[in-house]
């Protein structure tokens, strides 16, 4: 129960200022707020850079790094003794293996990755000069709200976080509801293994994300505006930081908050992120409600991914029908992530619906003879080459029964075995699950245990109950983690049963 | 009050309450089952208010605490009085319909304002003036309190306080509202309600009424005394002079009654003590004989509970050796002095006999009581449901009299020899006496010796810390006890629970008596607090 | 409030309020829907995800326990989905539980819902033990274990201990396969802010919450007496456990059938050592001529005690005697003792001591 003047929200920075949850640390903050020590443990015990926060290398197992050697590096810190942990996917596949080091500082083993040439034609254009001079925002208030709706929904822009929900049909909804207490909240918790996008946005372009940030909470008249962060992201936090500086002046009297992740996939679902800004564990919430009706601290709540916000400038200044038009079968452009197996791994801005074949050739063409890639982060499994010049946009790719997600492509070459591909997704998925549910927290761990076992013994019954125990996950789940984490297995042995014994 | 002394309404009407005003009841450790209903009605957005010299549980989640000084409730009651009457927020109509005494009571409170208040609860006005304000424009507005009113020289007066401003608010016969006291012990109010009282027959007859007399007289076949009898507070205090004999069930006087030194001095002096229990308690020392008790598990019989609900208690196992019913033993020990109880064959017949002699529980039986479970009185007849709302309509009495009272400190204040102001209470995890619940293993470990809780500044000032053995004294007598330092206590002002047989608080304790009902000023004695002299 | 809400659960229709449930409607038509996690005293979670039901027009199974009713509403609750659901899920529970010799979730003297729900809707593929790495607290305290094979991670006793006790002693900690229930820094409980009610274990359907003391030596067929707690003044309505003539737990009534609700205290749930504690009194005292207390008959001690008695009234006066009631006893034992004072010696003095 609250205690009045005891507020949640601040466990987890006050955690973090105690340097994680150390013995102890749950009282001390106890008694600092009076919130139950209890909750502080449960809140802390959820995010691992809290839960196990000695200084040390932080080695990504994410499958691009897994392909690129990760192994072999964590041998070497083992070998010299060095203090490591091997964490999920950091979100740096395209300079893989990676880790990040005591002081949370990227440590790259491999070349830094490519984005597109600027052009004046793409709408983000991550190469292009940073130049934050806001009139998006001035024309945005000069056109009025409605005005901006029209735009968006003749934009056709879909959200860029993984559902690919209509924008405008989002913005509508928040700023029809009755609570006039209203939040924008930028979802800034890129990790989806595969993904980086969202990253190249904030260091490259960070005000085009604030500007879109500021039109949204102008239109639905929110007055406090959320950054959630990773935590694992440092150079990108100070690039936020900097944008902020130099936006105060153009923001006016919009409250403008920059919270930290402290270490949960999870929390890049929509609700487990609102829990985690209330202070709470990130357990997805059942919906509906729906925060656009019901969101942070119960009021409406406009949540849109760093890449969706960042698109909103150019829509505003050259029109819905202009963005629309940067797509193929639909709207815009997209910022697809490609790593793996690939001559030049990088953040390509093209139009939405190309196929796999021409992301390759934009990013230098193949490494080796590829066999399969996994088209929109781990959550979407793997497809085999056959499927190759399927459009990566959301309508295609649900029809092969995937998921183009957060356009996290990986490619992946003959060197690779689907098994253990499929391993090292599903170990993701054991570790990163909230554990509320029990179709996602146990279905998570028998599937791991199954592809484990099938791995010594390379025995087919090993793997007799994949398919039911991935319907239950699908069907009994609270949120997209559980529908999807056994995805990675169900796939492979879907889609390359020779690799599987079958 | 208001024509009945129990809750005016019933324990789940609380979940649905809008405000709660907490006094002299520190609920969560006292009555935490109450405590949990309390907890529901804030956590559906209801706003409390705790009137309490320490910091308690409740508090914590308080809209406003008001810690008073202890003894000193009659003038915050007045400064709310004060604020309601002259700020025009009581309920005119309720006023007009259903009480009497209106001017006198507006031109008692004319001066007792916030800033009066402020001055001798140390409470700050403003504070009173929004309690007031809150509770007086909440429809829903109940008060809940217990001994932390009533054990003072002013108790009567704490009360009338409280019933005042439940009468001007017209927070009465309201759903989720009214004047409850919260009882102490499972049956108080079974006990009183079945006359265990110097002035009451069974449902509050008075023995000086010669209606109600006739009524027993007939009843039981014995011509009965219309003199009302001597409380336990006086018979206390009597005992070696008019009190000679006592016959003494279920109670440990001496550790429980005030002033316990002086209540040991007297049983010494009695000629003749009988003790009827359930283990070897302290007063035990002074018996002659000592007769071996069922306990709740072993008999049959009902308690009634704080919202004035009858309910069943259902004998489970055997009593240990000899050991019999209480019910039992009296009727022989009657029959032995002459007097021929009926040779009841069970307590259902006890009880019916009582509600054949009593309005109020006429309709209530065994029988029923075992198909519908618990009934709350007044229940009059055998088709009654039961009353779990009090005053619905109007007023019982019909007309409410409003009382002015006058603050009046008490009886003992700290002075210069006696600095500390003592108050007293229950802990969660041990019961008054603590025969039973010491005897539980996990009560034990939790707290296993008398404490006092203690304000950093006041053990500092003595050379104490926490833990240390300290040596606390009053007029009365002295104890051993271990040092607290609470954050939760004012400076000046000391705690004690009333559980320990070996450091009895109650030796410490003033028996001064409230001046209409003689209840102990348990809560405010003065006492001096010092290191354990090592010898 | 009015019932203005009619749906249609299994073809069949009921009205019920605005904010009520899917689950409420089945209950109310008395379709039996399973649930784990759910329970009226406390907000609803919807996480165990036994109550899924099929709604028309929402794409996946919802939680009945969560999903609010509305006009029009066509539910489906047993569906070859949802029941394939079902068999599914209580195959997952079973793989994360202690099992039985006879496959089925392990019962410690206490009932095991996920025991009689696999029973009742029956299990899908036997999925080999996950073994998930969730922690137990060492813990001293002397009324309440944990059990965490026996956990079923529903949250009740967590969401009980925060929103009904409001103590929140403990806590949902860890996360994925090692989330368990915990304190802080797995303190024990007396070390916490734990106030030992026991809510914990009475809202557990598992049994991975369970009394120490009973812990080895109850069967569930003890005998169940209702009775009244002889502690505090709310009249907490109590089913006493009876076995071989001895009271071995304490336990509620079910939730909204009583005064408590399907609640106790510390005192009320464990502290019913003292009735068969050794230090009784069993047998009548009388004190002897050199002061001892020593044992004597019944027969005599009522001789003695009313000899003692009518001798002060015969030297003193009746009104030297005192009578001194009890809270502590029943409401027939303080009509007799008032009626002896009165009717058996003539005075008004008694009274029992209402304070403290």
């Amino acid at each position: 129960m609250k205690k009045k003047g005891a507020d949640r929200s601040q466990i987890l920075d006050r955690l973090e200022h105690h340097g994680g949850l150390t013995p102890g640390a749950s009282r001390e903050i106890h008694k600092e707020t009076g919130i139950p020590e209890a909750d502080i443990y449960g809140v802390g015990s959820f995010y691992s850079l809290l839960a196990r926060p000695e200084p040390k290398h932080r080695v990504c197992q994410g499958l691009s790094c897994k392909m690129a050697g990760s192994d072999a590096r964590v041998a070497e810190l083992k070998a010299a003794g060095t203090p490591y942990e091997e964490v999920s996917c950091l979100g740096q596949c395209d300079r893989a293996p990676v880790a990040i080091d005591a002081q949370m500082e990227l440590v790259s083993w491999g070349p830094r990755g490519r984005v597109s040439p600027a052009s004046a034609d793409l709408p983000i254009n991550l190469a292009g000069k940073e130049d934050p001079n806001w009139t998006a925002l001035a024309a945005a208030k000069q056109m009025g709200a409605e005005a901006v709706l029209h735009a968006l929904e003749a934009s056709g822009l879909q959200g860029r976080g993984g559902a690919g929900f209509p924008a405008h049909l989002k913005w509508k909804s928040v700023r029809s509801q009755a609570e006039t207490t209203r939040y924008v909240v930028v979802n800034a918790d890129e990790g989806e293994p595969g993904t980086f996008k969202d990253r190249e946005v904030l260091l490259r372009r960070p005000h085009l994300m604030l500007e879109g940030m500021a039109i949204a909470a102008w239109v639905a008249d929110a007055q406090v505006a959320y950054i959630y962060v990773r935590g694992e992201f440092s150079a990108e936090r100070r690039a936020i930081e900097a944008a902020l500086a130099e936006a105060a002046e153009h923001v006016g009297d919009l409250d403008i908050r920059l919270v930290n992740g402290h270490g949960a996939y999870i929390c890049g679902e929509e609700t487990a992120l609102i829990e985690a800004i209330e202070g709470k564990r990130g357990m997805p919430r059942l919906k509906p409600p729906y925060p656009t009706v019901q969101g942070l601290f119960g009021m409406p709540t406009l949540m849109n991914n760093v890449e969706t916000l960042a698109c909103v400038p150019a829509i505003l200044h050259r029109g819905g029908a202009w963005f629309k038009d940067c797509g193929r079968n639909e709207a815009g452009s997209k910022l697809y992530c490609i790593s793996g197996h690939v001559v030049f791994p990088g953040v390509y801005e093209l139009p939405l619906g190309v196929s796999f074949n021409e992301l390759v050739q934009a990013a230098g063409g193949p490494v080796g003879t590829l066999k399969g890639f996994s088209p929109g982060g781990a959550s979407s499994g793997f497809l085999p080459m056959s499927l190759a010049d399927t459009p990566l946009d959301f309508q295609s790719l649900a029809k092969v029964d995937t998921m183009l997600g957060s356009a996290g492509v990986v490619a992946l070459n003959t060197t690779v075995h689907m098994a253990e591909a499929a391993q090292w997704q599903q170990v993701f998925f054991e570790d990163e699950t909230c554990g509320q549910c029990a179709p996602c927290r146990i279905g998570c761990s028998i599937q791991r245990r199954a592809i484990d076992s099938f791995l010594k013994t390379r025995d087919p019954a090993d793997l007799e109950h994949v398919e039911d125990v991935h319907w239950e996950m699908e069907a009994g789940s609270i949120c997209g983690l559980g529908m999807v984490a056994s995805k990675p297995l169900q796939t492979a042995i879907q889609h390359f049963p020779e690799d599987f014994g079958q | 009050m208001f024509g009945a002394g129990a809750m005016t309404n019933s324990i789940p009407e609380i979940r649905d309450t809008e405000l709660m005003f907490v006094i002299g009841s520190n609920t969560t450790e006292a009555h935490p089952i109450i405590a949990m209903e309390m907890k529901k009605a804030v956590h559906r957005g209801a706003k409390l208010i705790v009137a309490d010299p320490r910091g308690i549980w409740l508090s914590d989640v308080a809209d406003l605490h008001l810690q008073l000084k202890p003894g000193t409730d009659v003038a915050l009651l007045n400064g709310m009085l004060h604020v309601i009457l002259h700020e025009g927020l009581y309920d005119a109509d309720f006023v007009a319909k259903h009480t009497e005494g209106l001017e006198a009571l507006m031109a008692s409170t004319v001066d007792t304002t916030p800033e009066w208040a402020e001055e001798i609860t140390s409470v700050p006005a403003d504070s009173i003036r929004q309690a007031a304000r809150m509770y007086a424009t909440t429809k829903k507005a109940g008060i809940y309190y217990t001994l932390g009113i009533t054990e003072h020289t002013h108790g009567t007066d704490n009360v009338y306080g409280l019933a005042n401003l439940v009468a001007i608010t017209g927070h009465l016969g309201v759903k989720s509202a009214g004047l409850n006291p919260l009882r102490g012990q499972n049956n108080v109010q079974g006990a009183n309600d079945a006359g265990a009282s110097p002035i009451y027959y069974p449902g509050y007859q008075r023995v000086d009424n010669p209606e109600a007399q006739a009524r027993f007289e007939a009843g039981w076949g014995v011509p009965l005394s219309p003199d009302p009898g001597l409380d336990l507070n006086i018979m206390m205090k009597q005992m070696g002079k008019s009190i000679r004999g006592l016959y003494v069930m279920g109670e440990d006087i001496v550790l429980s009654e005030p002033n316990a030194n002086r209540v040991e001095e007297g049983m010494n002096a009695l000629d003749f003590v009988v003790v009827q229990d359930i283990f070897l308690n302290e007063t035990c020392r002074f018996a002659d004989v000592i007769l071996p008790a069922a306990c709740f598990a072993e008999k049959d019989g009902v308690f009634t509970n704080s919202d004035r609900r009858v309910q069943r208690v259902r004998k489970a196992v055997n009593a240990p050796g000899e050991a019999r019913a209480d019910w039992e033993i009296i009727c022989d020990i009657s029959r032995a002095c002459g007097y021929p109880m009926p040779w009841y064959n069970d307590p259902g017949e006890v009880y019916a006999e009582m509600a054949a002699l009593t309005d109020q529980f006429a309709g209530i039986t065994h029988e029923r009581i075992a198909a519908e479970g618990g009934l709350q009185w007044p229940c009059t007849s055998p088709d009654h449901p039961g009353t779990p709302t009090l005053h619905e309509g109007a007023p019982i009495i019909g007309k409410i009299g409003l009382q002015p009272t006058t603050y009046r400190s008490s009886a003992e204040l700290p002075d210069e020899l006696y600095p500390l102001l003592l108050s007293t209470g229950r802990t969660l995890y041990h019961y008054n006496s603590a025969t039973q619940t010491r005897r539980a293993e996990g009560a034990n470990e939790l707290q296993p010796v008398n404490f006092i809780m203690m304000h950093r500044r006041d053990a500092k000032m003595r050379g104490l810390r926490h833990g240390d053995a300290a040596t606390v004294r009053s007029r009365r007598g002295e104890i051993v006890a271990k040092v607290d330092v609470s954050a939760k206590m004012k400076s000046g002002c000391v705690w004690m629970p009333l559980h320990f047989a070996e450091a009895n608080t109650n030796r410490l304790t003033n028996d001064a008596g409230d001046t209409t009902t003689n209840t102990a000023e348990y809560k405010v004695c003065a006492v001096t607090v010092e290191a354990v002299q090592s010898s | 409030m009015s019932e203005s809400i009619k749906l249609t659960i299994d073809g069949q229709s009921v009205q019920i309020s605005e904010g009520q449930t899917v689950l409420d409607g089945a209950r109310k038509l008395g379709i039996e829907v399973p649930t784990l996690c759910q329970d009226d005293r406390v907000d609803n979670a919807g996480c165990c995800r036994m109550c899924l039901v099929e709604i028309d027009g929402q794409r996946r199974l919802q939680p009945s326990c969560a999903f609010k009713a509305t006009e029009g509403m066509n539910v489906q609750t047993a569906s070859n989905k949802v029941e394939k659901h079902r068999k599914m899920l209580l195959s997952f529970y079973l793989a994360d539980h202690a099992i039985d010799v006879d496959g089925l979730p392990a019962e410690r003297g206490v009932g095991n819902t996920l025991r009689q729900q696999a029973q009742t809707y029956g299990t899908g593929p036997t999925l080999p033990a996950i073994h998930a790495p969730r922690v137990a607290r060492a813990d001293n305290n002397p009324y309440i274990h944990f059990d965490p094979a026996a956990c079923v991670l529903c949250g009740l006793c967590t969401r009980y201990c925060d929103e009904v006790e409001a103590v929140s002693a403990i806590s949902l900690a860890g996360r994925g396969a090692a989330t368990t229930i915990a304190t802080a820094d797995q303190i024990g409980l007396l070390e916490s802010s734990c106030e030992l009610c026991g809510g914990c274990i009475a809202v557990c359907p598992t049994g991975a919450m369970t009394e120490k003391p009973s812990l080895e030596n109850v069967s569930a067929k003890a005998e169940q007496v209702r009775s009244t707690c002889n502690f505090c003044g709310v009249g907490c309505q109590l089913d006493l456990h009876v076995e071989d003539d001895k009271v071995v737990r304490v336990t509620s009534p079910p939730p909204g059938t009583t005064v408590n609700d399907g609640n106790l205290c510390v005192k009320g749930r464990f502290s019913y050592e003292f009735i068969h504690h050794k230090d009784r009194l069993t047998t009548p005292l009388i004190r002897n001529e050199a002061g001892q207390l020593v044992p004597t008959s019944w027969s005599n001690a009522i001789q003695v005690a009313a000899r003692g008695l009518m001798g002060v009234r015969d030297k003193h006066g009746t009104d030297a005697l005192g009578f001194v009631s009890s809270s502590r006893c029943t409401g027939e034992e303080n009509y007799l003792m008032q009626k002896l004072s009165r009717a058996a010696f003539g005075t008004n003095n008694c009274h029992q001591c209402a304070a403290t």
